[in-house]
C-alpha cells in the first residue's frame, strides 16, 4: 500500500490519527483514569439511595438524572487533569520534541492530543452508562415502568460527552501557553465552572461581556430526560454551537502553540 | 563538500535570547554564533551548563525561535516541514512511552515520518538489528535498560535516514559498555555521510567522536576547529586513551 504524500491532506489526518491512537492507549493506562473511573462508577451506584424516596415511577428519572451529573463530573476531571497531565507529560519527556521535528504540524499534532483525548472521554462515557443503563434497567423491572427511553438515554450520554470534549478544548487552549500541568487543569477546571455558571451571566454591565463565553446550560441533560426533547433543529443548533466553539479553541491553541519554544 | 549548494547545517549569527524576570528582561543564551558544516562531520558543541550548546541544537531541530540570524539545514529554514524531513533528533530527555515495545514505538515514529509501510518495515528491522536491539525488540520499553532506551532514542533518529542528526548529550548517564556502543553507530553514521551535531559534558568522549569541536561559554564561541587542530593548540600534553575503561571491558566481557 502506499503512503499518500507527505504535504497532502490525507497523508496529515494519518499523522493526526497516530498522535490520536498513541495519546488513547497512555490515557488509558494513566493512573488518574482508573482512579476517576472507579470513583465515576461509586458516584453512579449512589443513585441507587435514590429508591429510598418512594418516588415511583419518576424515580428512574432521577436516577439517570443523578448518573449522567456523576459522569459529567467525574469526566470533567479526566478532560482537564487528564489532558494536562498528557501534554505536559510529551513536553517534559522529550517526546512532543521528538514527534515535532518530524513532518508533523504544530496544529496536527494539538488535534492529534484532543482527538486521542476525546475518544478517552467517549470510552469513559459510555463505560459509565453502560452501568447506569443496567441499573435502569434493572430498577425499570422491579418499577414496572420504562420512564427513560433508550434513545433519550442515548441523546443525553452523547450531550455529556460533547460537553465533556468542549472543555478538554479549553484545557488545550491553555495548555498551549502554560508552563505546568497542575496549572493548566486546574485553569482548564475553572473554565468549565464558568461555562456551567454562563447562565447567570448579566446581559448588561461590564459583565456582560461573559455571554461569549460557551453556555454548558445548553448540555444540560435534564430537560431532556423530562421529555422536553430539542428536535431535530434544536439539536442541529446545539451541535452548530459546540462546532465553532470546538474550532475556536482549538484553532486558538494552535495558533499559540506555534510560537511556544521546548 | 557541499550537498547541491548547500551546507549540511548552517548557523549564521544565530542569537537567542530568554526574557526573565518580572521585567522580561532579555538574557542571551547564544550569542552571534556562526558555524558551518558540510555531510559527514560530526561536530561536538562543548562548554558547561549554560553555555548555549542545547539551544542551538534545539534551534537547529527548530524547537526554538531565533531571536536574531539563521538556521538552516540543507539551504533551507530549520523548523521548517522541508528542513525537519531531514532532521534526526534525540533530546536530552526522552522518556518513552513504557507499555509501548520497541518495534512498536519505531512503528509509530515511521508513521510520523510518512515512510510507505513496506519501506517502514525494512528500516524498522534494519535499524533495529543495527541498534543491537533485534532480540528485544517484541519487548516493552519499560524493560530496557538506560542504555538501550539512549540506541532506541537514536534508532528512532535515524529510521527515516535523514542528513542531519542532532544528539543532545547522547552519551550521558551511560555506563562505559554504553558509551562506546553509542559512540560507535555516531562513527557509523559520519562514514555513511551523514552529518551529526552533538552535546557533551565528556570530553574525553567527544574528543573520540568528533571531528570537529566548538567550545561554547555563556553563548559564545570560544573555539572552533578540527579536533586535530583543537588539541594541538589547547592540549600541549597528548591525549590518553581511557584505559580505566578498557581494563573495565576487559574484566566484565574477558576481551579488550
Amino acid at each position: 500500500m502506499a503512503a499518500p504524500d507527505a504535504g497532502s491532506a490525507a497523508a496529515s489526518l494519518v499523522r493526526v490519527r497516530l498522535v490520536a491512537v498513541q495519546t488513547f492507549a497512555e490515557a488509558l493506562r494513566l493512573r488518574l483514569t482508573v482512579l476517576l473511573v472507579f470513583i465515576g462508577a461509586a458516584l453512579v451506584l449512589l443513585a441507587w439511595t435514590l429508591r429510598g424516596f418512594n418516588l415511583g415511577v419518576a424515580e428512574l428519572r432521577f436516577i439517570a438524572d443523578f448518573g449522567l451529573a456523576a459522569i459529567s463530573l467525574s469526566g470533567t476531571v479526566l478532560a482537564t487533569f487528564g489532558l494536562a497531565h498528557l501534554y505536559f507529560r510529551d513536553i517534559e519527556g522529550g517526546l512532543a520534541a521528538l514527534v515535532l521535528t518530524r513532518r508533523v504540524g504544530r496544529g496536527e499534532y494539538l488535534a492529534g492530543k484532543l482527538v486521542g483525548v476525546a475518544a478517552l472521554l467517549a470510552w469513559f462515557t459510555a463505560a459509565l452508562a453502560v452501568l447506569l443503563a443496567a441499573m435502569l434497567a434493572w430498577r425499570g423491572t422491579q418499577l414496572g415502568a420504562n420512564e427513560v427511553l433508550p434513545a433519550v438515554f442515548l441523546q443525553a450520554c452523547a450531550l455529556t460527552w460533547l460537553k465533556l470534549i468542549l472543555s478538554a478544548a479549553m484545557t488545550l487552549l491553555v495548555c498551549s501557553y502554560a508552563g505546568s500541568a497542575l496549572f493548566a487543569g486546574s485553569a482548564g477546571l475553572l473554565l468549565t465552572v464558568a461555562a456551567h455558571l454562563r447562565v447567570f451571566a448579566p446581559t448588561e454591565g461590564w459583565l456582560a461581556w461573559v455571554r461569549f463565553w460557551p453556555d454548558f446550560g445548553l448540555f444540560e441533560t435534564g430537560p431532556l430526560l423530562a421529555g422536553r426533547e430539542a428536535g431535530l433543529v434544536g439539536l442541529a443548533g446545539m451541535g452548530a454551537y459546540w462546532l465553532f466553539f470546538m474550532i475556536l479553541f482549538t484553532g486558538l491553541a494552535a495558533y499559540v502553540f506555534r510560537r511556544r519554544e521546548f | 563538500m557541499l550537498i547541491g549548494d548547500h551546507w549540511a547545517v548552517e548557523l549564521d549569527g544565530l542569537t537567542k535570547s530568554y526574557p526573565t524576570g518580572w521585567r522580561r528582561r532579555p538574557v542571551p543564551a547564544v550569542r552571534n554564533l556562526t558555524l558551518k558544516l558540510a555531510p559527514g562531520q560530526v561536530l561536538g558543541l562543548l562548554g558547561p551548563n549554560g553555555s548555549g550548546k542545547s539551544t542551538t541544537l534545539k534551534a537547529l531541530a527548530g524547537l526554538i525561535h531565533p531571536t536574531a540570524g539563521q538556521c538552516r539545514i540543507l539551504g533551507r529554514p530549520a523548523g521548517g516541514r522541508e528542513a525537519r524531513g531531514n532532521v534526526g533528533y534525540v533530546p536530552e530527555v526522552l522518556t518513552l512511552a513504557l507499555h509501548q515495545t520497541g518495534r512498536g514505538f519505531l512503528a509509530y515514529c515511521a508513521g510520523l515520518s510518512s515512510l510507505p509501510p513496506e519501506r517502514a518495515a525494512t528500516r524498522i528491522k534494519a535499524v533495529l538489528a543495527w541498534m543491537g536491539l533485534g532480540d528485544a525488540a517484541e519487548r516493552a520499553v519499560a524493560t530496557y535498560s538506560k542504555g538501550m532506551r539512549q540506541r532506541l532514542g537514536l534508532a528512532q533518529a535515524v529510521l527515516h535516514e535523514p542528513a542531519v542528526l542532532l544528539l543532545d548529550e547522547p552519551m550521558s548517564g551511560l555506563d562505559p559498555e554504553g558509551r562506546i556502543a553509542v559512540a560507535r553507530l555516531i562513527r557509523d553514521l559520519a562514514r555513511q555521510g551523514r552529518t551529526v551535531v552533538l552535546t557533551s559534558h565528556l570530553l574525553t568522549q567527544a574528543e573520540e567522536v568528533c571531528d570537529r569541536l566548538a567550545l561554547l561559554g555563556e553563548g559564545r564561541l570560544l573555539a572552533c576547529g578540527t579536533t586535530a587542530d583543537l588539541l594541538g593548540s589547547f592540549a600541549p600534553e597528548p591525549a590518553q586513551p581511557s584505559r580505566l575503561e578498557k581494563i573495565y571491558l576487559e574484566k566484565l566481557h574477558g576481551r579488550a
